[in-house]
């Protein structure tokens, strides 16, 4: 009876084992398998500029001596588990010590560890470099976005500040050097297929080096946590020929043109001087009294600033690069372009074939039912009422229209 | 009928219940309050409940296990700590908050105590038997506790009496003292049979010097250096007018802290005025800053003669009609100091008709223009 029960308990045993066994085998499958995706935009594994280039060439090697100082371990863990198993033989000579062994087994991984630390220093001091540096560009984060400001630099082109949000656009093969900070709360930037990630921190500067060895587009995502809408606080870096980063830089610099008269597009620019101007810059805009219109995000957002809106559609996302401005074939043309044929259709900015007017209009709609922003002000005593993020600005549906007409006139 | 425990937890759950009451009808609109009132009663109601469903635990402790009986049971502090707790907790409701934590501290630690050491006593009839008991449950809690109490009664009091003495006396007591521990550990180490009281008593000593070193030094306050940094802000000065301040740092790059915060470096030079950006190598005279962040530049005087740096940026309007120029300073640094000064800049250039300048007064030709996209 008894032996009968015992031969139950192992058949149950050996199921669960088998059934733990499936599981687990199922998942190191899939883990596996998602090494294979293809897009796979944020892989640290493929590194497209030199910065990224040195942290690859540190970690392969570290990765692989990891991996096999583990399976070493698990291997003469597994030995001894079995080996050693209780079958009911006495318990062997116990002894105290074995010096040789415990000597080796301290110096070889302090061996390994000291190799492994004189080339990660070395990969530190040289992504921490910015005396090579060609071009400087300001990063600022904010609840949940990511605003990019361009200093006078002359031999770029650029005569007077430029000013972004959600794509930065660089160069190709030149070394850029971001100057981070937040207006809010820790933020981290990064791109993986360009470098490390750097935090963004109020009240301090902290350098990041970028470089792209080809034009394309490189996605990146906000590491740090920062509150309601961390996991939409994207961005992308957009690399550019020198070419045509001086023909991106002509069109920035150039001011807003006022739509033609009578169209829809000015009916929309009056919307964006009632509604949007309290916290959008449009640079170029006119009050109907000719005067400048200036935008007055401090009055309005607690972080103190909005992206600035004078040329949208020259970048393919809004809302902190976390939807498209552009529809899915359109994007994917860009996406997919070769080197040569990147540039051109980036320039191109969002025609109005491809302007995805379907997220532009649920945004000005209702913008926290896309992207939560605490927009409620009425609940935000802490922030003496001001949003953190765009608010539901209760548009009508002619309303919407009139400034989707005008937001897409802004190139 | 109610065994000892339960009477206690039915006690507080009373105690509560009318501190909750009187919290209720004494202050308004405090919903915190009322919510943790209320968990803390309903919590010491189930306790109470539990206590009086398996009459305080009756634990029998395996095959060692003996019924008490009245000489294992021993006096007990315990029930007093507990009362005290709730006597302070009922104090600090209306006087201050660390009161009212303070007794909470000490009715917990009473109560968790008084429940230990009556489980124990009914162990066995041997008293050392239940002791053991007792210290093998309790004692890796109280251990931690009283050395991290210990370590506080010393470093609290030190901390207090460093703040009050000058920089100089500082360091001498810091070296006194630690002399002392030192020639005190080395006694004690080379004398082994040195009597009991009198490292008991040595040790006795040189706590509650500390102590009441601590107690003055508190009563004395920070010294005034401090007092003043504190309201001078000493690293990002922003005085335009009349010199007041005394200790403000004039050496600011030297700090680490400070030197990762800076954007540009702004030298004044042979009476010139030129920026260095971070990141960008050549000397220039127009900056880029970011606009609502708080930006960090540093003001290095390289000219014969006490000199700041004035940043204007802008116009307020402070009332209709009234309009004040925006600016902030460094403070008047002598050549070869350096200054960092802070600021945040909200509206953008082109707000103002006047350009944001970095200049020095007194030098009219010579001024680094501030962009703020």
């Amino acid at each position: 009876m008894i032996r009968h029960s015992n031969k139950r308990n192992a058949v149950r045993m050996s199921k669960t084992v088998r059934r733990i066994s499936a599981a687990a085998a199922g998942l190191s499958a899939v883990a596996l398998l998602a090494g294979c995706a293809k897009n796979a935009p944020q892989d640290t594994w493929q590194p497209k500029g030199p910065n990224a280039q040195k942290i690859d060439d540190l970690q392969k090697p570290v990765f692989a001596i990891a991996g096999i100082v583990g399976i070493i371990v698990f291997a003469a863990i597994g030995y001894a588990l079995f080996k050693f198993k209780d079958r009911g033989q006495p318990i062997p000579e116990q002894t105290h010590g074995k010096p040789v062994l415990e000597i080796g087994m301290t110096i070889l991984p302090a061996v390994i560890l000291a190799g492994i630390g004189i080339f990660t220093f070395q990969t530190i001091f040289d992504l921490a470099k910015t005396d090579d540096t060609e071009m400087v560009i300001n990063v600022t984060g904010q609840q949940w976005w990511w605003e990019y400001d361009y200093p006078v630099q002359e031999q770029y082109g650029i005569t007077d500040p430029i000013i972004t949000s959600g794509q930065l656009v660089i160069p190709s093969g030149t070394k850029v050097l971001l100057r981070e900070t937040s207006r809010d709360v820790i933020h981290s930037y990064w791109i993986p297929a360009l470098n490390g990630k750097r935090d963004a921190v109020p009240g301090r500067v902290h350098t990041l080096r970028l470089e792209a060895d080809e034009p394309g587009i490189y996605a990146g995502q906000c590491t740090e946590f920062c509150g309601l809408s961390h996991a939409v606080m994207r961005m992308e870096t957009v690399a550019l020929s020198k070419d045509d980063f001086a023909a991106w830089v002509k069109g920035q610099l150039s001011l807003a043109a006022s739509p033609t008269e009578g169209s829809l597009a000015q009916e929309g620019e009056s919307v964006f001087l009632n509604q949007c101007v309290r916290c959008h810059q449009v640079n170029g805009l006119k009050k109907a009294d000719g005067s400048p219109a200036i935008a007055a995000p401090e009055d309005n957002v607690w972080s103190g600033a909005a992206p600035n809106l004078t040329h949208l559609m020259s970048r393919n996302t809004f809302a902190g690069a976390s939807w498209n401005l552009l529809t899915k074939q359109c994007r994917k043309d860009v996406w997919e372009a070769s080197s040569e044929e990147f540039g051109k259709r980036y320039l191109a900015g969002v025609t109005e074939e491809c302007l995805n007017q379907t997220d532009l209009r649920r945004w000005l709609r209702n913008a926290p039912a896309m992207k939560p922003m605490y927009a409620d002000p009425t609940k935000l005593e802490e922030t003496g009422g001001k949003y953190r993020g765009m608010p539901n600005l209760g548009l009508s549906e002619d309303d919407i229209d009139k400034l989707v007409a005008y937001l897409a006139t802004l190139k | 009928m109610f065994t000892n425990g339960s009477k206690y937890l039915i006690g507080v759950t009373g105690f509560s219940a009318v501190v909750l009451v009187l919290y209720i009808a004494l202050v308004d609109g405090a919903v915190g309050g009322v919510v943790a009132l209320s968990s803390i009663m309903l919590a010491v109601g189930l306790l109470a409940g539990l206590a009086l469903f398996n009459r305080d635990g009756d634990v029998q402790v395996g095959d060692v296990a003996a019924p008490a009986n009245a000489e294992s049971v021993g006096s007990s502090l315990w029930p007093l700590v507990s009362t005290v707790g709730i006597v302070a907790m009922g104090i600090g409701l209306i006087t201050h908050e660390i009161v009212f934590l303070l007794g909470l501290v000490g009715l917990v630690a009473g109560f968790v105590e008084w429940v230990i050491q009556g489980w124990s006593e009914s162990a066995s009839s041997d008293r050392r038997y239940n002791a053991s008991v007792r210290g093998r449950l309790i004692h890796p809690l109280e251990f931690p506790v009283l050395a991290a109490v210990g370590a506080a009664v010393i470093v609290v009091p030190f901390s207090r009496i460093m703040l009050a003495i000058s920089k100089t006396a500082g360091a001498i007591v810091f070296i006194l003292v630690g002399c002392a521990v030192l020639a005190g550990g080395v006694v004690f180490a080379l004398r082994p049979n040195l009597k009991k009281t009198v490292v008991i008593g040595l040790c006795a000593v040189g706590a509650v010097g500390v102590v009441a070193g601590g107690i003055a030094g508190a009563s004395a306050g920070k010294r005034d250096q401090l007092v003043e940094a504190n309201e001078e802000d000493h690293f990002a000065h922003k005085e335009c007018g009349e010199e007041k301040s005394k200790y403000f740092d004039f050496n600011a790059e030297a700090k680490v802290s400070m030197r990762s915060n800076p954007t540009a470096t702004i030298e004044f030079i042979g009476g010139k005025l030129q920026a260095r950006e971070l990141g960008l190598n050549a000397p220039r005279t127009r900056i880029t800053i970011q606009k609502s962040a708080n930006i960090s530049v540093i003001f290095r005087n390289k000219t014969e003669g006490e000199h700041r740096l004035t940043l204007h940026y802008g116009e307020k309007e402070v009332q209709e009609g009234v309009v004040e120029e925006l600016h902030t300073c460094t403070q008047m640094i002598e050549e070869g100091e350096e200054q960092i000064l802070t600021f945040r800049i909200d509206k953008p250039s082109i707000a103002s008709e006047k350009p944001y300048t970095f200049s020095v007064p007194g030098v009219d030709d010579q001024s680094i223009e501030v962009f703020v996209p």
